[in-house]
């Protein structure tokens, strides 16, 4: 034990020594530390991306909500739907019936609006969502934060909280376009940061008219009763030659779109991480080689002392470490700094339209770059630090 | 250590110039022997290349000897291995070089104190023992100072405290003056002659001074391989 502490002493002696003499080798060692901060910030903006998504579709959909499109249909945007058959599905007897024996039911309508700004530069593809009255029963963190909702038959908007951050025009009583029409922006409305917050929500008939759509819709959501065994009702659905549907929990079809989405994030954003990972770990091993080399003379020093290798190769991986450290944090804090909580855009590719997260650098987030500059570190010193171990004093002495 | 007596038996040191070479070996040392007896101060000379850094290295453990034995204070040390070498030449050996090899970061005071982190004395204990050293090479007034602040001499002098803080039997000096003007060297080596004669180190200085080979009990001279007195008689060297 005594031996142990010894040692751990030299350790921190050599490694405090190394920590007071970091500033004067920090213009040679600022490859290093930008190398890896970009690594950190990469992989951070990698995992807040994918992460941000992730949460914006599980906040989306609801349990007992059973989604229904077109069989073969990946999205609603691909579904198309007749009354007929939305009809039969009602009928099911494990569909919910209100106090009025009407099955809750929620028929809708999703196109892909083209929204014309004024300037003209800020033209882009919106989420324009057709629904009726029982649609919000399948929305329970619906709250209209502002205006009203709009009106049946008439040409008028709800706007999602996170798509009217994004589009100063989207404020209430603003006049837009969509496609050849003008609408008419009746409220703004939040649904718990889900998706839904990056839609339009209007009147299904006029969706379905303006859009010439007849009177089919995309996609209907029906309220099950708990403990509703979807394979069983699947199967039902199946055997019957009326229907053509494909039917998923509302709240699996969401979490799936998420894999879809983080997926391709993940393989183009992964892979550069590592590939610059990769690049930083040759730069702090080229620093540490340097600074061994530089510094031969007072390792020698320090083993004539007494020190022993172990000590020294621990003061060696400290400062690759303390260099990862730095680095790291130069990566993560900005984006801490200026990202955290930005509302930002991406193309879904499934609705083709724009979806609306929330940048949440998290501490679990930062505490995941942070580990990997650290190990790039630790894995840049390892070689580094056995050199130093092996350091034959006697020529290092010599060495003039 | 019994003692701190020195002794070299037989040793041959050989160096390879090329990894790949076997017959392109440089010999150093063939069958040398030699005795410092505990207490005395003793100088190295002789050319370049003859060996005597490499003599120092090797009673001070930094190097092993191609065959032959090195015993210090009875101890044969060339069949320790590391990290008991290492362990070996803290407790032993002070090294005083001709760069004084402080570390620029640290005070007077710090770098004294280094090689005392390989004890267990505590930070007040370390701090005291720093402060009687300095003090032994009159240097207590500059402790604070970081070594681009002192002279040459002034730096020699902090190398020396730093060598014998922790209280060795055996200083090995290799050219301690070499980069000194004489008046600075001088100094020094009353220095070193007064850890030696007041203090009992022995110590084993590597020079190419005559000026500083005088200040040393005994002379050997590696080129003629005899020893010199002080009184100059002249005696074999070999054991």
């Amino acid at each position: 034990m005594k031996k142990l502490i010894l040692l751990l002493n030299q350790g921190c002696a050599l490694t405090w020594i190394n920590f007071k003499s970091f500033p004067h080798r920090i213009a040679s060692s600022s490859i290093s530390i930008l190398s890896i901060a970009c690594v950190a910030a990469v992989m951070l903006a990698v995992l807040a991306l994918t992460d941000g998504m992730v949460k914006t579709m599980a906040r989306t959909g609801l349990d007992n909500t059973l989604l229904v499109m077109r069989s073969g249909a990946v999205s609603e945007l691909q579904s198309v739907m007749f009354p007929v058959e939305v009809n039969i599905l009602a009928n099911h007897q494990q569909i919910i019936r209100d106090k009025n024996d009407r099955a809750i039911v929620s028929a809708e309508m999703f196109v892909n609006a083209e929204f014309k700004s004024k300037s003209g530069v800020n033209d882009q593809s919106l989420s324009l969502r057709g629904i009726n009255n029982n649609t919000y029963l399948f929305r329970p963190n619906f709250k209209l934060i502002e205006g009203a909702k709009f009106k049946t038959g008439l040409r008028q908007v709800l706007v999602g909280r996170s798509i009217a951050r994004k589009i100063p025009e989207l404020k209430i009583g603003s006049t837009i376009i969509l496609g050849d029409s003008s609408w008419l922006v009746s409220g703004i409305f939040s649904d718990n940061n889900s998706v839904f917050e990056s839609e339009l929500w209007a009147d299904i008939g006029i969706v379905q008219s303006d859009y010439q759509r007849g009177n089919t819709v995309q996609s209907v959501r029906l309220a099950m009763h708990d403990g509703t065994n979807i394979n069983k009702l699947n199967e039902v659905f199946e055997a019957d030659p009326r229907l053509n549907v494909r039917i998923i929990e509302e709240k699996v079809f969401f979490a799936q779109q998420a894999q879809d989405l983080t997926r391709l994030i993940r393989w183009i954003g992964s892979p550069v991480a590592l590939i610059m990972a990769f690049g930083a770990l040759i730069a702090a091993l080229n620093t540490m080689y340097a600074a061994i080399s530089s510094r031969s003379k007072e390792i020698a020093t320090h083993k004539t002392i007494g020190f022993t290798p172990f000590a020294i190769s621990i003061s060696i991986l400290s400062e690759a470490m303390l260099l990862a450290c730095i680095g790291g944090l130069l990566g993560v804090l900005p984006l801490y700094l200026f990202l955290n909580d930005v509302t930002a855009a991406t193309q879904n590719a499934n609705s083709l339209s724009q979806m609306m997260f929330n940048f949440k650098i998290t501490p679990f987030l930062m505490a995941q770059a942070m580990l990997l500059s650290v190990s790039i570190g630790l894995i840049g010193g390892v070689l580094p630090a056995i050199k130093a171990m092996r350091l034959p004093v006697t020529l290092a002495l010599r060495d003039n | 250590m019994m003692n701190n007596n020195i002794e070299l038996k037989a040793i041959n040191k050989t160096y390879q110039k090329s990894k790949n070479s076997t017959d392109n070996q440089v010999v150093v040392h063939d069958n040398f022997n030699l005795k410092i007896n505990s207490g005395e101060f003793v100088a190295l000379m002789g050319p370049s290349g003859m060996g005597k850094s490499t003599l120092l290295h090797l009673i001070g453990g930094l190097d092993k000897p191609t065959s032959g034995q090195v015993i210090i204070g009875g101890e044969q040390i060339n069949n320790l291995n590391e990290s008991q070498l290492t362990r070996w030449r803290a407790d032993n050996i002070g090294f005083v070089f001709q760069s004084h090899h402080l570390l620029p970061v640290l005070t007077a005071q710090a770098n004294v104190e280094l090689p005392l982190a390989l004890t267990h004395l505590n930070k007040s204990q370390r701090k005291h023992h720093a402060a009687t050293a300095l003090s032994l090479v009159s240097m207590a007034d500059r402790a604070k100072h970081f070594p681009k602040e002192l002279s040459g001499g002034q730096e020699q002098r902090v190398a020396i405290a730093r060598a014998i803080v922790s209280d060795p039997k055996i200083l090995l000096c290799d050219e301690p003056t070499g980069n000194l003007d004489r008046k600075t060297a001088d100094e020094i080596l009353s220095l070193l002659a007064k850890l030696n004669k007041e203090y009992g180190k022995t110590i084993v200085m590597v020079t190419h001074d005559l000026k500083a080979a005088e200040y040393a009990s005994k002379v050997i001279n590696l080129e003629t391989y005899t020893y010199d007195l002080k009184a100059h008689n002249v005696q074999e060297a070999r054991l």
